[in-house]
């Protein structure tokens, strides 16, 4: 390893490598750091989980208790109160209208304020479709107040400036949104709590005085993902299936690899295409796999076309199906085997070529047969690379997914990739998606672990 | 060996046991070599015949395809029909240019992003330098799968979700850690005194690098590149997360399988294969060097 760099000194920090490697450093923590984070908080928080009670209505009051999403409310009031346009599109928005009208009041004096759009008629819009002017409505109620109340605010809590006629004409000066809110009660535990809430998070029922609370607007931690993803019905076949592909797969995998590197390292002539041929299947996607070998285990496929035609077999025999699990898993390790053994192979080789030829030879002269010199010299030194294939491979292992969906369809024989994309993708579940995510984080970190610490006792042992 | 010929030089009398033992040795070493032949052999047909399958089905018309049973001879009767019928299907040509423009992205992205790291790892000594290469090594140890759940909310949040370009981002952090480690390697190989004479030679830094390291530097970036490619074509879950209208072909693949019929399903399996065969032959050489020091 070459390097540029000056003497060290606190004064003299060579910054070129930190501007260097800044790009990568920002990209990973973008793209990798973060969403990690993000996906393990989706598995453990629930958003919207709580409501809070104000106690007046205005967001910038008092807390006046909190409420759990789903509880049944008493609405005891309701209130306009002012918000930005842009919140006026959420649709779960229960909105009033105010205008700023100009009129006569009761007495015939000029009157200015606002008033909610319920109470007037628009009788002219201008082009863009905005009311320009327009009747005070006529209140047909028996015993409401016929006269229409004039505040200085769009609020009804405000100054009341006066009051007009029915009927009486207006011009409309300007208009304002306003969000309703709600003066409700509740339960929680056994406490009773009230407050006012903006009407986005309520569900109004029947006439109006109960209420459902749809949406919190507070996240608060639960497990109920976790829960839900231990007791769905595919969570212990897919973690059983995913384990017993990992036991069977690897062990044949590293025997094959290893078998492959001796050839490709014999130097014959011709390695090279051997080597172009091992690799090939670095560069397959395991979909591209899975359906390789299911046009073998297909029902009219090759197994049983090569069969037929030595005559073993009379009728095609139905591979893949429910019945016959075992052939399925037959399937997908033949595919696994056949697919990632040549990262495998190609670590391995790496990790070959950094042992050295004297050593070998030395072994050859003294009589060690291919055997001995693989167990008591090759394998022995290759034990880094070995455990860097054996990380590598498990993590990748817990990611089986393609194959899989091929081989069965998804639904007779699973893995935890697949649960993850069926609860995310058919179930747009995905919070219970990131707690699969996380559970197979979870596994690899633990497996990784596993490995390490195995091979470093191992290497105790033997000092 | 070598005895063998010096033997033949000095007229020195070899005795017969020694040339019976030399004979033995040599038979000794032409059967390991013929077995190891023919275990080469065995494993390339283990390899090689399921391609042989799946191409014959591929080049074939689909009729044969539904056959059965088949005749093992291939590409009787050879026919483009059944690659037609897959190229044809919906989504499969709009598919195909999704996942050659995330490739592109992709590689372009993370060449970028990765060559200046990859130089910095193999030409400076610095403090962090052991927690940064450490730390690109665990996070290749991290599976995707976690990572496409929360990109797809957050990129749904934000309305860059089912695009191209996002994907890319995704794949782009996929690529990067081993395209940093694999682009390391290939800076270390050639080494600083070249980029030293240069300089001692009135070059600048930038020029020296310009015009002695890149040019050495290329095919290995040149084969980094095309194994990112290759990365992100067959990359499949995340695609299938992140996308829904510009689906790329592995996830459109996927996407309709259990409604396709099999001569679709076969003929795409080879279609996303091609690019393997090709580039794998091209980058052959460099697999060691990319994998052997991420071995380390």
């Amino acid at each position: 390893m070459t390097t540029a760099t000056k003497p060290k000194g606190r004064k003299n920090i060579n910054w070129a490598p930190y501007l260097l490697i800044l790009p990568s450093f920002i990209y990973l923590i973008l793209f990798f750091g973060w969403p990690m984070v993000q996906g393990l908080i989706l598995a453990v928080r629930e958003e919207g989980a709580l409501l809070t009670l104000h106690s007046e209505a205005e967001l910038t009051s008092t807390v006046a208790g909190q409420l759990t999403r789903g509880s049944q409310v008493d609405i005891l009031g309701q209130q306009g109160n002012p918000i930005p346009q842009e919140e006026a599109g959420h649709n779960a928005l229960l909105t009033e209208v105010w205008f700023r009208i100009r009129g006569e009041d009761t007495e015939g004096q000029p009157i200015e304020g606002w008033t909610p759009e319920r109470r007037i008629r628009v009788r002219e819009s201008d082009a863009n479709g905005k009311p320009v002017a327009g009747t005070v409505r006529s209140i047909l109620s028996a015993n409401a107040d016929p006269l229409t109340r004039v505040y200085g605010e769009a609020d009804e809590g405000s100054e009341v400036v006066g009051q007009m006629e029915a009927r009486a004409p207006v011009e409309i000066l300007d208009q304002a949104t306003l969000e309703v809110w709600f003066l409700i009660s509740g339960e929680r535990g056994n406490e009773t709590v009230e407050g006012w809430v903006p009407s986005r998070y309520i569900n109004p029922l029947g006439d109006g005085t109960r209420g459902r609370i749809e949406a919190g607007d507070k996240s608060q931690l639960t497990t109920k993902y976790i829960q839900s993803m231990v007791n769905d019905r595919f969570f212990w076949p897919a973690l059983r299936t995913t384990l017993l592909l990992i036991v069977l797969i690897i062990p044949a995998q590293f025997v094959l690899a290893i078998i492959m590197a001796l050839v490709i390292q014999a130097d014959l002539k011709g390695s090279g295409i051997f080597l172009y041929v091992f690799a090939i299947a670095l560069g397959v996607s395991d979909l591209a796999v899975g359906i390789l070998w299911y046009s073998v285990f297909t029902q009219a496929g090759y197994l049983n076309s090569i069969l037929q035609s030595l005559g073993l077999i009379d009728a095609p025999i139905i591979y893949l199906s429910a019945d016959t699990r075992y052939w399925i898993l037959i399937a997908i390790w033949l595919a696994e085997v056949w697919r990632a053994t040549a990262i495998v192979m190609v670590i391995v080789v790496a990790g070959m070529q950094a042992i050295s030829r004297e050593v070998l030879e030395a072994a050859e002269v003294f009589g060690a047969n291919l055997w001995q010199r693989v167990r008591y010299i090759i394998l022995p030194l290759l034990r880094p690379s070995l455990q860097v294939a054996l990380i590598l491979r498990t993590i990748l292992a817990f990611q089986v997914f393609a194959v899989v969906i091929v081989m069965s369809g998804g639904d007779v024989m699973t893995v935890l990739a697949n649960e993850t994309y069926r609860q995310y993708y058919e179930l747009r579940n995905f919070n219970v998606a990131a707690a699969y995510a996380s559970f197979i984080l979870l596994l690899s970190m633990v497996t990784s672990l596993f490995y390490l610490r195995a091979v470093r006792t191992q290497e105790e042992a033997v000092e | 060996m070598t005895t063998v010929v010096e033997s033949q030089k000095a007229p020195v009398q070899v005795s017969p046991e020694v040339k019976a033992i030399h004979r033995r040795m040599l038979r000794r070493h032409r059967l390991t070599r013929a077995l190891t032949y023919l275990v080469g052999i065995l494993i390339s047909l283990w390899v090689l015949i399921p391609i042989l399958f799946i191409t014959s089905m591929a080049l074939t018309t689909p009729a044969e395809v539904r056959a059965y049973p088949k005749g093992i001879l291939p590409f009787i009767p050879l026919s483009m029909e059944t690659l037609e019928f897959f190229l044809s299907s919906r989504g499969i040509i709009p598919g195909f240019r999704n996942s050659i423009i995330v490739a592109l992205i992709t590689l372009v992205l993370s060449i970028l992003i990765a060559a200046p790291a990859g130089y910095a790892l193999s030409r400076f000594i610095f403090r962090g330098r052991d927690v940064f290469r450490l730390s690109i090594l665990a996070v290749r140890a991290f599976p995707i799968v976690i990572l496409s759940i929360p990109l797809a909310v957050v990129f749904l949040r934000t309305g860059i979700y089912d695009s191209v370009y996002s994907l890319a981002l995704m794949h782009t952090a996929l690529a990067l850690p081993t395209t940093i480690l694999v682009l390391s390697s290939v800076f270390s190989s050639i080494p600083y005194e070249l980029e030293e004479a240069a300089m001692v030679f009135g070059c600048s830094p930038a020029q020296a690098f310009r015009h002695v390291v890149l040019p050495l530097v290329m095919p290995g970036i040149a084969a980094s590149a095309i194994f990112t490619f290759v990365l992100s074509w067959n990359e499949v879950f995340a695609a299938t997360i992140l996308t829904i209208q510009n689906r790329t072909l592995p996830a459109q693949v996927l996407v309709t399988l259990n409604q396709s019929s099999e001569p679709y399903q076969f003929a795409g399996g080879f279609f996303m294969m091609i690019p393997a065969l090709i580039f794998i032959y091209f980058i052959r050489r460099y697999l060691f060097n990319m994998w052997g020091q991420i071995s380390k």
